[in-house]
């Protein structure tokens, strides 16, 4: 028989590092990794799953982690905004093109759109625009209006295919 | 017992269902967590143990049974199912449903077709095509498997969340080549839900209807299964104009408590079950034609 456990020991590497925690059943990964490992880039907007704006990837995939149970991932891979830079500190492709192209204003909800983009661009390297929206569909902006979104996505495209552009 | 939660992870199906037969109550089933956390964030419900159920390899993947069904685990995330090679050739009608679920990439990564129809949510994508398609499921509960039609856990509330079963596989006849198939979502809010949805599966011989399944969901607290209207008002017919419109009026009639929600009042969601009725089936007729 199982053991019930009023705590649960799980091991994650964050953004390349490894970590022991402890965390309480019911608690979201969102929670853990806002309060016990101090990476607030990930952003909590409803905790009902609505907004994106706590997007992070889980195991490769990206996901809401709000509503990641964080005791059901005894085991994973996890890489927040946090996570996107390069080690030299500079921004990822598709940070610098969302930087160029003002894709944010406030940046509530980068996290949800970056991850969004990222994960988009990597099986569809050449989205349409209803692809980009629907990729899109899981984060909500309350700034942009959308349209510099789509625009970054296009730019962010065009820069993952050419890296050296000149 | 407790005042906080307490958590549990078998390592096999059998020991899931033994430790959830053992609860006397307030043991939640948690995999993909996508439908439960809102509720626990929010304070709705507040579990006294969790039996995570995302470890049971006997609940994952995605086969064909010696009987010739596709058998999807119950831990299938909707991304599989918009992916799978064996699900997009033998049940496009469900891969393409898939797609139109909400939530976004990343509640597709990681919510469970066990999860959805568990949740007997009338305004999920999930239950209507796999309804149309007269899918079978299976449960694991104490000792006891039980297979039983979906229509029938459908019907039955104490399958939703919070039961001692575990379902484990959904069973699916592969769809004939050159059946028609079409999922019609009507969204009328910003959200993630339709305001109707319809799934349409159509036969023709010789250009006229020779069998049809349409399922309309979203309207009512129930999915409602207008296969016999619409094979009493269309078999032997051309898909006409005239055949769609007589179709709109049958579905909208059999919505006799339509919701009336976010999503739109109820006098409107009634005439629009009609309308996505219609649109499905020229879809799927259209495919059918086509194929
Ligand atoms: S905080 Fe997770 S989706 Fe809004
Ligand atoms: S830039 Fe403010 S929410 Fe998107």
């Amino acid at each position: 028989m199982d053991d019930l456990a009023q705590s649960v020991l799980v091991q994650w590497r964050v953004n390349g590092v490894l970590h022991e925690l402890d965390v309480l059943p019911g608690l979201s990964l969102l929670d853990v990794l806002r309060e016990q490992l101090n990476l607030t880039g990930t952003h909590m907007g409803c905790m009902t799953g609505h907004c994106g704006a706590c997007t992070v990837m889980i195991d490769g995939r990206i996901a809401k982690s709000c509503i990641a149970q964080a005791a059901t991932l005894p085991r994973a891979e996890i890489r927040t905004i946090e996570g996107l830079m390069g080690p030299d500190g500079r921004l990822s492709p598709v940070q610098q093109a969302f930087w160029d192209e003002a894709g944010f204003q406030c940046g509530y909800c980068a996290p949800g759109m970056l991850f969004s983009a990222i994960e988009l661009l990597a099986e569809t390297p050449d989205p349409t625009d209803a692809e980009i929206d629907s990729a899109l569909a899981g984060s909500l902006c309350r700034c942009t209006g959308y349209q510099s979104l789509r625009r970054a996505v296009r730019a962010a495209a065009r820069a993952l295919k050419d890296p050296n552009p000149d | 017992m407790s005042l906080y939660p307490s958590f549990a992870r078998p390592r096999t199906l059998a020991d899931a269902a033994t430790l959830l037969a053992s609860l006397a109550s307030g043991g939640v089933v948690i995999a993909g967590g996508q439908e439960l956390m809102p509720s626990i964030n929010q304070g709705v419900l507040a579990p006294e143990v969790y039996v995570d159920i995302g470890g049971l390899a006997e609940l994952r993947g995605i086969t064909e049974t010696p009987e010739g069904r596709v058998g999807i685990g119950a831990l299938t995330v909707h991304r599989e199912l918009q992916t799978d090679p064996r699900v997009r050739a033998q049940l496009p009608l469900l891969a393409h449903a898939a797609t139109r679920a909400g939530g976004g990439r990343q509640v597709h990564n990681r919510g469970t077709i066990g999860g959805n129809l568990v949740a007997q949510h009338p305004l999920y994508d999930i239950a209507p095509p796999l309804l149309a398609l007269e899918a079978e499921v299976e449960w694991v509960k104490g000792r006891e498997t039980v297979r039983q039609p979906l229509a029938a856990m459908l019907a039955d509330s104490r399958h939703g969340l919070g039961s001692e079963a575990i379902l484990t596989r959904v069973l699916v006849v592969p769809m004939a080549d050159g059946l028609g198939w079409a999922y019609e979502k009507l969204k009328a809010s910003g959200g993630a839900y339709g305001s109707a949805n319809a799934a349409a599966l159509v036969k023709l011989k010789e250009g006229r209807v020779a069998a049809v399944r349409l399922v309309v969901g979203a309207v009512a607290d129930r999915l409602i299964d207008a296969s016999e209207a619409a094979a009493a008002l269309l078999v032997g017919r051309r898909f006409d104009a005239e055949a769609g419109a007589a179709l709109a009026g049958a579905v909208s009639a059999l919505v006799a408590a339509p919701l009336s929600d976010a999503q739109g009042p109820g006098p409107w969601r009634q005439a629009m079950a009609g309308v996505v009725a219609q649109r499905a089936l020229a879809a799927a007729v259209a495919r059918a034609g086509r194929g």
